[in-house]
C-alpha cells in the first residue's frame, strides 16, 4: 500500500478505536470500591441480602443494576461525606453512582428539572420540601406507597410529622397518608448566631439567659439589636438573608401564615400576618439591621454583626470565625411562639427509573439513623428521624455549645416548609418576595401591601 | 450541451463496470424511495410514543428523500450531472443520519463522558508515544550524515509510538467498548442502522468514483463545487441542526403551551396576547386602588401617570414582562456608554508607542476573559454595604472632607449597592461595563491602527490640535469600528443574563429591580416550565434586537452616504 493509504487506514483505525472506547462505560460501569459497611448501616437492605445469599452467583450478576443518585452538598467536605456513604452502602445487585449537584452558575433544581425533561435525570435525587408538589403533580417522581406498604420495618411515623404530611399527601383526594413521594433527608430550623464578644461590649443581657428565663421576646430582641447597632456606624444588631424564610418567621410568630388554613389561598393580608410584617418593617427601618437585601454573612464573619439569623446549614461556615459565638433560639412573638420553620428536603425517586424497587431500597438506606448521623456530624444537618438516639448524637456535634436551640426550634410548633398543592409555589413566592422586599425597604406601607398583596398572590392558585 | 453529449458518448461499450454501478445506484434509489415512503406511513400507523412534532419532521425528511431519490433515478438514466449531485446528497445525508443514529442507539454519546473520565488513565501511554515522537525527531538530525542511525531511531520511534497508542486504547477501555458495542446488536434497530450506514456509505463511494463521475458528465467546475459543499457540509449541517432547527422549533413552541415534559398543545397567539395584553383606565383620584378600575383577576398594576391633570393606571396581564423590558432598556442605556466611551479613550491612550503599553493592553483585556462567576463574587464583596471596599472608601472620603472642612459638609450615603432597588441595576451595569470595556478597547485599538498616519500628518500641517485631530480624524475614521462595537455591545446588553443571575440574590432582586428579559424568560422556561411562553418572550426579544440593530445599521449607512 502507498504511504498515503497507510495513513488513511491508520486514521480510520484510530477514529474507530476512539468510538469503541467511548462505548465502553455505557454498558460496563465501574463498580465502586466498597468499604466494609457496618452491619446496622442499612438494616432493610441487609435482611434482603441475607435472604438472597443462596442465589447462584450468575443470577446475582445478571441482576446487577446501576442507580444514579444526587443530592445538593453545600461544600466539598459534605460532598465527600455523601460519596463515602455511597461507597459504603451495600445493596445487593445494585451499583451506586453518586453525583453532587448544584453550583454557583447553575441552580440545582433548574438543572434537575431540565434533566428530567430530557430523560437523563438520576434514579434517586434530593429536592427541597417546597418542590415536592410541583414534581409530584407533573408526574416526575414516583409514588412509593405500594412498595412501602409491603416493606417490613417501614413506618411513616419514624419521621417528623410536618414533612411526612406533605410527603404522603394525595393531590387527587386532598388526603394525607395515601401516597409516599419520598423520605426526608434531614430537617433544619432557624436560630440566631450571636457574636458574644459584640454583645458583651454592648452590655446587653445574654440572649441565651433571657431565653432560658422566658424573656426572649420581640421587644428584648429589638433592644439587643439596637444596643449592638449603637456601637458604631459599621456595626449592626441583626441580619437576615433576603428570601421567604427569614421574613416568614415574623409572620408565623405573630400568628399569621403565608396561606389560609387549607392552603388554597393567600393569607398574607390577615391582621396577624400584617402585624408580623409591621414588626419586621419597623426593625429594618430602625437602622439596627443589615439593610434588607444585603448579604449578612460577610459582616457577621468580620465581627460587625451581633445576631445573624440562619439555619443549621450555616454552622460549618461559622465555625471558622475568630470570635466567641453561639446560637440562641428565635424570639417569641405575640402568638407566644418563635414562629420558626421546619425546613426539610426529601429523597425522591425518578418516575422514569427502570429500577423502582432498587431505588426504594436506596431511599431507605439513605435515611437510616446511621447515615443521617454521618451527615449530621458535619454540623450542617439535623436528622429527620424522630429518634432520641439521633437527637442525642446531634447535640454532641459542637460548636455551637447551644445545639439545643435548634432542637427547641423543632419542638416549639414550627411551621413545616410546605409545597403548594393547590397552586404554583414559584408564582406565589415570586409575587410575595417582590412585595415584601418593597415593604422591608420601606418603599411601601403595610396598609398598601395588605390592600393588594392577595389580589396578586391568589393568581398563583389553581382555579 | 455539446460537452454533455460528448461525455455521454465517452462511455465505452467495454465499461460495463460503470454501467453496472449506475444500474445498482438506480435500483438502490428505487428501493430507498419505497422504503422511505413506507417508513413515513408506518410512523403514523404504529403505536409509538414519538411526539407528533417529531413524527412530522421525520415524515418530511423521508418524503423529501423519496422525492429526490426518484428524481435521481431519472437523471441517472439520462446520465445528467444533476442525478449524480442528487444521489450524492441523498446518500451522504442518509449515511450521516444512519451513522449518528447508530452511535446514539449504541450508547456512544452517553459513553463519551466516561471516555473523558478514563482519558487520564491512558495519559502515561500517550506519554510513551510522545517519547517515540521525540526519539524520531532526534533521529532526523542524522538523516543527512548517518542515515542508518536515523533509520534505527525512526524504527524505534514507530515501535514506541504504536505501542503507546495501543496501550493508550487499552487503558481507556477499547476492549470493553468493543464488547459493549457488539452486545448492542441483539435488537433490530442497531443492526438496521449499521446496514444502512454501510449501504449509504458504499453508494456514496460508488457515485463519487472517477469512472462514475465521467459517465455522469460531471464537469470540472461542478466537481469543484461539490467538493466545496462537501467541505462545507459539517458546518452547514451543524448550522441546520443545531441553530436553524432549534430556532424554528422555538418559533413553533411559542405557539404552544409546552412545558418541556412532552405536553404541548397548539394555542395560536395566546402567548403573545398574554405578553402584550395591557389596559389603561382613568382613576377618580390619585390613590384609588387599581382593582377598583381594572379587572384584577387578569391584570396587575404596572404604572400610574398623569396627563392634563387626569390620573391613569396601566394594567398588564404580564406585569413582569414590562418591568423586565424596562430594566433591560435601562441597563442598555447604562452599560453601553459605560463600556464603549471608556474603551475608546483607553484605546486612544494604548495606541501610543510608549514603553509598557503591551502590558497594559493585556491587563485591560483580562476582565473580558475572566469567568463571570469569579467576577460576580469579587464585586459582591466590593459592593457589600457594611464591609465592602467601595463604601469603605466613600466613608473615608466623606470623613476626610468633613474633618478638613471642620463641619459636616458631606453625609455618608452608605450606598446599598445590592440592596437598594434604585441602585442595584446600576451596580450590575458597572460590573458588566468593567468586564466588557477591555474587549471593546481591543476592537477600537485595531480600528485606530488602521487609520493612515498621513491623515494625522496632514491635520498637523493644517494646524489641528490633538482634540481637533481626535474629533475630525479619529472619530470619523473609526465609524465602522464604532458601529460594530456599539452593535455588539448593545446586543450583549439586551441579552444580559449571567451577570444578573450570579450577582443578585435572589436572581433579579432586590424585588424586581434587576430582572431583565432573558432572566425572566429563563425563570419562565426553566423554573415555571412554561417553555412555550418563554419561547414567545425570546422571539419578542429577538424582534427588539433585530429592530434596534437595523436602526443602528440604517443610521450608520446614512452617515456613510453623507460623508
Amino acid at each position: 500500500m502507498k504511504h498515503n493509504q497507510v495513513l488513511k487506514v491508520l486514521s480510520l483505525f484510530i477514529a474507530f478505536a476512539f468510538l469503541f472506547a467511548a462505548c465502553a462505560p455505557a454498558a460496563t460501569p465501574e463498580a465502586p470500591v466498597a468499604e466494609e459497611a457496618p452491619a446496622e448501616e442499612a438494616p432493610v437492605v441487609e435482611e434482603e441480602t441475607a435472604m438472597e445469599e443462596e442465589a447462584p452467583a450468575e443470577e446475582a450478576e445478571a441482576a446487577e443494576v446501576t442507580l444514579r443518585w444526587r443530592t445538593r452538598p453545600d461544600n466539598q467536605e459534605e460532598a465527600d461525606v455523601y460519596q463515602g456513604i455511597s461507597d459504603s452502602l451495600n445493596i445487593e445487585g445494585v451499583t451506586l453512582e453518586y453525583e453532587p449537584g448544584g453550583s454557583e452558575t447553575a441552580s440545582y433544581q433548574d438543572v434537575l428539572k431540565t434533566e428530567l425533561a430530557s430523560g437523563t435525570a438520576p434514579d434517586v435525587f434530593w429536592i427541597p420540601g417546597t418542590d415536592v408538589a410541583d414534581f409530584a403533580t407533573r408526574g416526575l417522581i414516583l409514588d412509593m406507597r405500594a412498595m412501602a406498604d409491603t416493606t417490613d420495618g417501614y413506618a411513616d411515623a419514624d419521621f417528623y410529622e410536618g414533612p411526612m404530611f406533605h410527603l404522603t399527601f394525595n393531590p387527587e383526594t386532598s388526603n394525607t397518608g395515601e401516597t409516599l413521594w419520598g423520605l426526608p433527608r434531614d430537617v433544619s430550623t432557624f436560630a440566631l448566631y450571636i457574636n458574644l464578644d459584640l454583645l458583651a461590649i454592648a452590655g446587653v443581657d445574654d440572649p441565651r439567659e433571657l431565653e432560658a428565663n422566658g424573656e426572649w421576646t420581640w421587644e428584648a430582641f429589638q433592644e439587643t439589636a439596637e444596643a449592638v447597632s449603637a456601637l458604631g456606624d459599621d456595626v449592626q444588631g441583626y441580619g437576615g438573608s433576603a428570601w421567604w424564610g427569614p421574613y416568614g418567621v415574623w409572620i408565623n410568630a405573630a400568628g399569621g401564615n403565608f396561606y389560609n388554613a387549607d392552603r388554597t389561598a393567600c393569607g398574607l393580608d390577615t391582621p396577624e400576618s400584617l402585624e408580623g410584617l409591621q414588626f419586621a418593617q419597623d426593625l429594618y427601618a430602625s437602622g439596627a439591621t443589615v439593610p434588607y437585601g444585603e448579604d449578612p454573612e460577610p459582616p457577621f464573619r468580620s465581627g460587625n454583626l451581633g445576631m445573624f439569623q440562619n439555619g443549621r446549614w450555616a454552622t460549618p461556615g461559622i465555625r471558622t470565625v475568630d470570635f466567641e459565638w453561639d446560637v440562641v433560639g428565635l424570639p417569641t412573638g405575640p402568638a407566644g411562639i418563635p414562629g420558626n420553620w421546619l425546613f426539610w428536603g426529601a429523597y425522591v425517586v425518578n418516575a422514569e427509573t427502570e429500577n423502582p424497587e432498587a431505588a426504594w431500597e436506596l431511599v431507605q438506606a439513605l435515611t437510616t439513623a446511621e447515615v443521617q448521623g454521618k451527615v449530621a456530624a458535619l454540623g450542617a444537618n439535623i436528622p429527620s428521624r424522630v429518634s432520641q438516639e439521633a437527637l442525642d448524637a446531634f447535640v454532641g456535634f459542637t460548636p455551637p455549645a447551644n445545639n439545643q436551640a435548634f432542637l427547641d426550634g423543632l419542638a416549639n410548633s414550627p411551621t413545616a416548609e410546605g409545597p403548594l398543592w393547590a397552586g404554583s409555589w414559584p408564582d406565589f413566592v415570586s409575587v410575595m418576595d417582590t412585595a415584601i422586599s418593597s415593604l422591608l425597604t420601606s418603599e411601601t406601607t403595610v396598609e398598601d401591601f395588605g390592600a393588594t398583596i392577595c389580589d396578586e398572590a391568589n393568581k398563583a392558585f389553581q382555579e | 450541451m455539446t460537452s454533455n453529449s460528448t461525455h455521454s458518448q465517452d462511455i465505452s461499450p467495454t465499461d460495463t463496470k460503470t454501467k453496472l454501478t449506475l444500474t445498482i445506484l438506480s435500483v438502490w434509489h428505487i428501493i430507498f424511495t419505497v422504503g422511505a415512503l413506507t417508513g413515513a406511513l408506518l410512523l403514523w400507523q404504529g403505536t409509538t410514543e414519538t411526539a407528533d412534532w417529531l413524527k412530522i419532521i421525520f415524515s418530511i425528511f423521508l418524503v423529501l428523500g423519496a422525492i429526490f431519490s426518484v428524481l435521481a433515478v431519472f437523471s441517472i438514466r439520462q446520465r445528467k450531472h444533476r442525478g449524480r449531485a442528487i444521489s450524492l446528497a441523498v446518500n451522504y445525508l442518509g449515511f450521516l443520519a444512519s451513522f449518528f443514529g447508530l452511535l446514539h442507539v449504541t450508547g456512544f454519546f452517553t459513553g463519551i463522558d466516561s471516555l473523558g473520565e478514563n482519558f487520564s488513565k491512558g495519559l502515561p501511554y500517550m506519554g510513551l508515544a510522545f517519547v517515540g515522537y521525540l526519539i524520531g525527531s532526534v533521529g532526523d538530525r542524522y538523516q543527512d550524515n548517518r542515515p542508518s542511525i536515523a533509520q534505527k531511531f525512526r524504527k524505534t520511534a514507530q515501535v514506541l509510538g504504536a505501542l503507546g497508542g495501543i496501550l493508550f486504547l487499552f487503558a481507556v477501555g477499547i476492549i470493553p467498548g468493543i464488547l459493549s458495542f457488539i452486545s448492542e446488536f441483539t435488537s433490530l434497530p442497531p443492526i438496521l442502522l449499521l446496514l444502512s450506514t454501510i449501504i449509504f456509505g458504499v453508494m456514496v463511494w460508488l457515485m463519487w468514483r472517477e469512472p462514475t463521475r465521467i459517465a455522469m458528465n460531471t464537469r470540472s467546475k461542478d466537481q469543484l463545487m461539490m467538493e466545496g459543499y462537501l467541505f462545507l457540509s459539517p458546518n452547514l449541517i451543524g448550522f441546520l441542526f443545531f441553530f436553524a432547527g432549534p430556532l424554528l422549533f422555538s418559533l413553533y413552541s411559542s405557539f404552544t403551551d409546552s412545558d418541556a415534559f412532552g405536553n404541548a398543545n397548539w394555542i395560536g397567539l395566546e402567548n403573545y396576547q398574554e405578553i402584550f395584553n395591557i389596559t389603561i383606565e382613568p382613576l377618580e383620584y390619585i390613590d384609588q386602588l387599581a382593582k377598583e378600575v381594572i379587572n384584577i383577576e387578569v391584570y396587575d398594576e404596572l404604572y400610574r401617570f398623569n396627563i392634563f391633570g387626569k390620573h391613569y393606571v396601566i394594567g398588564a396581564e404580564d406585569q413582569l414582562f414590562w418591568i423586565s423590558l424596562g430594566n433591560t432598556i435601562k441597563f442598555v442605556l447604562l452599560a453601553v456608554p459605560m463600556s464603549v466611551i471608556p474603551a475608546l479613550l483607553l484605546a486612544s491612550v494604548l495606541n501610543s508607542k510608549l514603553p509598557g503599553m503591551k502590558v497594559f493592553r493585556a491587563i485591560y483585556f483580562v476582565p473580558s476573559v475572566a469567568a463571570v462567576v469569579g467576577v460576580a463574587m469579587i464585586w459582591r464583596w466590593l459592593y457589600n454595604s457594611t464591609v465592602g471596599y467601595l463604601n469603605y472608601f466613600i466613608t473615608g472620603f466623606v470623613e476626610f472632607v468633613n474633618s478638613t472642612a471642620g463641619s459636616q459638609l458631606l453625609t455618608d450615603p452608605q450606598v446599598g449597592w445590592t440592596s437598594d432597588t434604585q441602585v442595584a441595576l446600576i451596580s450590575v451595569a458597572i460590573m458588566a461595563a468593567w468586564q466588557w470595556t477591555g474587549f471593546n478597547t481591543v476592537l477600537f485599538l485595531a480600528g485606530l491602527q488602521n487609520i493612515p498616519g498621513v491623515l494625522y500628518e496632514a491635520a498637523t500641517v493644517d494646524g489641528a490640535n490633538p482634540w481637533q485631530q481626535f474629533w475630525n480624524v479619529t472619530l470619523p475614521m473609526l465609524a465602522p469600528t464604532t458601529f460594530f462595537v456599539l452593535t455588539t455591545t448593545t446586543i450583549n446588553a439586551m441579552q444580559i443574563f449571567d451577570q444578573v443571575f450570579v450577582f443578585t440574590r435572589p436572581p433579579g432582586g432586590p424585588g424586581t429591580s434587576t430582572t431583565t428579559i432573558v432572566l425572566y424568560l429563563y425563570k419562565q422556561g426553566f423554573q415555571n416550565f412554561r417553555q412555550g411562553y418563554a419561547s414567545a418572550l425570546a422571539w419578542v426579544l429577538f424582534l427588539l434586537i433585530f429592530g434596534l440593530t437595523l436602526a443602528q445599521y440604517m443610521r450608520q449607512r446614512a452617515g456613510d452616504e453623507a460623508i
